[in-house]
């Protein structure tokens, strides 16, 4: 971040801001369109939920709300940091499916198997992240086929693991991980992992790792040019992507205390839709994890919504697709408006 | 000696042919190859499995995926992708059977409507990726969630009264009747659809223009190509092969059932790449799809035989695409 030059006087100052300002909104129109429908999903949902139960939602819906978030939003960060490369992981369901069967067969009721199967399955994750970047990248192939294979081989060996759903996760687990914390008034769990989550990306956002990932989904020859490792950022960001679908199957296993197979296939198609919803761009080098968790808790949110709304459930897949595809098309056109003000003319196909 | 000779020149001609030949039909070859080989593994262990009308049952299970990778094909020559094939293909096998009632005498309206309605699906698939700049994944994803909850909402999750119906006698006479040497008709039609679908993409000028878009979206459109006309065409086949699909499905098992396209998504992008096309678009043909369909379902035929697992096959069928991509599948090294 640039220092504001002290000496300025206090216009020059408020235009600086207000040039920084326009620059930000131009730089994060997806990102800001995403915070506004999530905004105006949160002031829908409270109004339902007013109306319905005359009261307002308090800490039980934040947590139930917040942990059914976390998967969709853990696995979408891992999607996210492989979008930006312009790539894409369909995996990410299979990978779910064998840390979540993983994490229920194994885990015992005592600390050590607690934190060391845990750990163990968030690797096993990171593992089959690396097994995509290596074939994508070494193997030179096209990521979305690569792990459509790899799809298929966890969801295989997540069966052998597992083969009926059971297996049990100790209570502490999931007290710990989607509880509530008592010293802090209650407060759920999963809301100190989403802060924690995003802290990280704060961190992470300016690294090298991460700016060589937007510069891979930009221009990837630009980039291997000057000098960025684009292979290595590559396979990092499917091995930490593969890591965040390991931890979202344990997050899984923990909510649901106990294990099952075949849960995660829904994951893969949820998690790309979160990551659109986020406005981060399909064909890489745009977007924000931040995008990626509003778009986890838009798909959240929408299904509170039309609960409350009284709508058959089993129309839930429709207003999904429904909402994601509308969501892509008023960015299309919010995008073409604001490029046709800026620029006139610009060949399209 | 000299015959040795000779040989080894006829080898090293032989090899040096088949370098020139392109990566798509070596991959299509390799196909065909594979096949063969699972054939011969399968009649070896049991020979049954090599009797005539075994191998009928096995092209006809292959003609399912055949049917919904022939859509594929057409979408993925030009580079893009159609994950909504599941739920087109399940709501029009259930739009065939809750319409007809298991009648004959609805048949010869309600087989063209579901026909007309799932190309009409696909449009609606071209036009938001044409006009709205949808990438192919998300609007194809989306409308696949579409057609799965109207399927699930509209029958009630299948509790509907006419939602047992059966596919009408004739419509499965089609599919599952015997013509020559007691192989099974769909296999008759998969034959017609194949052949068409060749002239196609070889003989027309669709097919080549096709091919062009798929290979260069922006020389294509300078050359007078028109580009939204063809995206459009390509994603409405898909949605009208999905749909054929869904009715030789339900007349291959009478009735429709939920899910019972979910399998189709995996293996009909897979066909089409162990196929030899590139999933980039404008390389491969749909003789290479075929070899890849029935490769799909005789391995896992094989496997059978072998007495292994669903989730053995699954990770069988994973592997082989991983092979397979890294025989023929490889991007020339950039930069």
């Amino acid at each position: 971040m640039s220092a504001t030059p002290a000496s300025g006087t206090r216009p020059a100052r408020r235009t600086h801001f207000e040039a920084r300002l326009n620059y930000y909104s131009a730089q994060n129109v997806p990102l800001l369109l995403s915070l506004g429908i999530l905004l105006g999903l949160i002031l829908i949902y409270f109004l339902l939920f007013a109306v319905r139960q005359h009261r307002l939602p308090g800490n039980f819906e934040l947590s139930t709300t917040l942990n059914n978030t976390m998967t969709v939003g853990l696995t979408a960060i891992g999607q996210a940091l492989v979008v930006f490369t312009g790539g894409i992981d369909l995996s990410v369901g299979g990978i779910v499916d064998v840390t979540n069967s993983l994490a229920a067969v194994l885990m015992r009721n005592n600390p050590g198997s607690m934190l060391g199967v845990s750990l163990l399955v968030i690797l096993v994750g990171a593992g089959a992240g690396l097994i995509n970047g290596l074939f994508v990248t070494y193997g030179r192939l096209q990521p979305i086929i690569v792990t459509i294979a790899t799809l298929t081989i966890w969801q295989g060996v997540a069966l052998l693991i597992l083969p009926q759903p059971g297996g049990a996760i100790p209570p502490p687990v999931t007290a710990i991980l989607a509880g509530n914390i008592a010293p802090l008034a209650g407060l759920p769990s999963s809301v100190v992992i989403l802060v924690l989550l995003l802290l990280l990306w704060q961190a992470l956002r300016r690294t090298g790792f991460v700016v060589t990932l937007y510069a891979i989904g930009n221009d990837e020859r630009a980039a291997h040019a000057n000098g960025a490792p684009v292979n290595l950022a590559r396979i990092g960001a499917y091995t930490l992507g593969g890591a965040f679908s390991g931890a979202a199957g344990l997050y899984l296993a923990a909510v649901a205390t106990s294990g099952d197979a075949t849960t995660g296939s829904q994951l893969t198609l949820t998690s790309i839709a979160a990551v659109v919803l986020g406005g981060i761009s399909l064909f890489g080098g745009r977007g924000s994890v931040v995008g990626a968790l509003a778009g986890a808790c838009i798909l959240t949110l929408l299904l509170n919504v039309l609960f409350f709304a009284g709508v058959n459930p089993q129309l839930q897949e429709f207003f999904q697709g429904l909402f994601l595809i509308l969501a892509v098309v008023i960015s299309t056109l919010i995008r073409r408006l604001l490029q046709s003000g800026r620029q006139v003319g610009g060949g399209s196909l | 000696m000299s015959t040795k000779t000779t040989s080894d020149a006829g080898a090293s001609r032989g090899l040096a042919a088949w370098r020139q030949l392109p990566r798509s039909q070596q991959g299509m070859i390799l196909a065909y190859v594979a096949v063969l080989l699972l054939f011969v593994i399968g009649g070896i262990y049991r020979p049954g499995f090599v009797r005539l009308d075994n191998i009928g049952q096995l092209l006809l299970l292959s003609s399912f995926t055949g049917l919904v990778a022939a859509g594929q094909t057409f979408v993925i020559l030009i580079g893009g992708i159609d994950l909504s094939v599941p739920w087109v293909l399940n709501a029009m096998a259930v739009l065939l059977t809750t319409t007809s009632l298991g009648q004959d005498s609805r048949a010869w309206w309600v087989v063209p409507l579901c026909l007309i309605v799932g190309a009409l699906i696909g449009l609606v698939n071209g036009v938001g990726i044409v006009f709205f700049d949808i990438p192919p994944v998300v609007m194809t994803l989306g409308m696949n969630g579409v057609m799965q909850g109207l399927v699930l909402g509209m029958t009630g999750g299948f509790t509907c009264p006419t939602c047992n119906s059966v596919a009408p006698p004739s419509v499965q006479g089609i599919f599952v009747g015997q013509f020559l040497f007691g192989l099974p008709n769909g296999l008759l039609v998969w034959i017609v659809i194949a052949i068409i679908v060749g002239v196609v993409l070889s003989l027309t000028t669709l097919g080549r223009r096709i091919y062009a878009l798929g290979n260069n979206a922006l020389a294509a459109y300078l050359a007078g190509v028109n580009v939204r006309a063809v995206t459009l065409t390509v994603y409405a086949l898909g949605g009208l092969f999905a749909a054929l699909a869904g009715i030789a499905l339900t007349a291959f098992g009478q009735q429709a059932t939920l899910g019972m396209g979910d399998p189709f998504l995996f293996d009909s992008i897979a066909a089409v790449v162990i196929g030899g096309a590139s999933i980039l678009g404008g390389r491969g043909n749909y003789w290479g799809t075929i070899a890849g369909a029935i490769f799909l379902v005789v391995l896992r035929a094989v496997l059978q035989e072998f007495n292994i697992s669903e989730a053995g096959r699954s990770i069988a069928s994973g592997i082989v695409i991983l092979v397979a991509l890294l025989l023929y599948g490889r991007e020339a090294r950039e930069v």
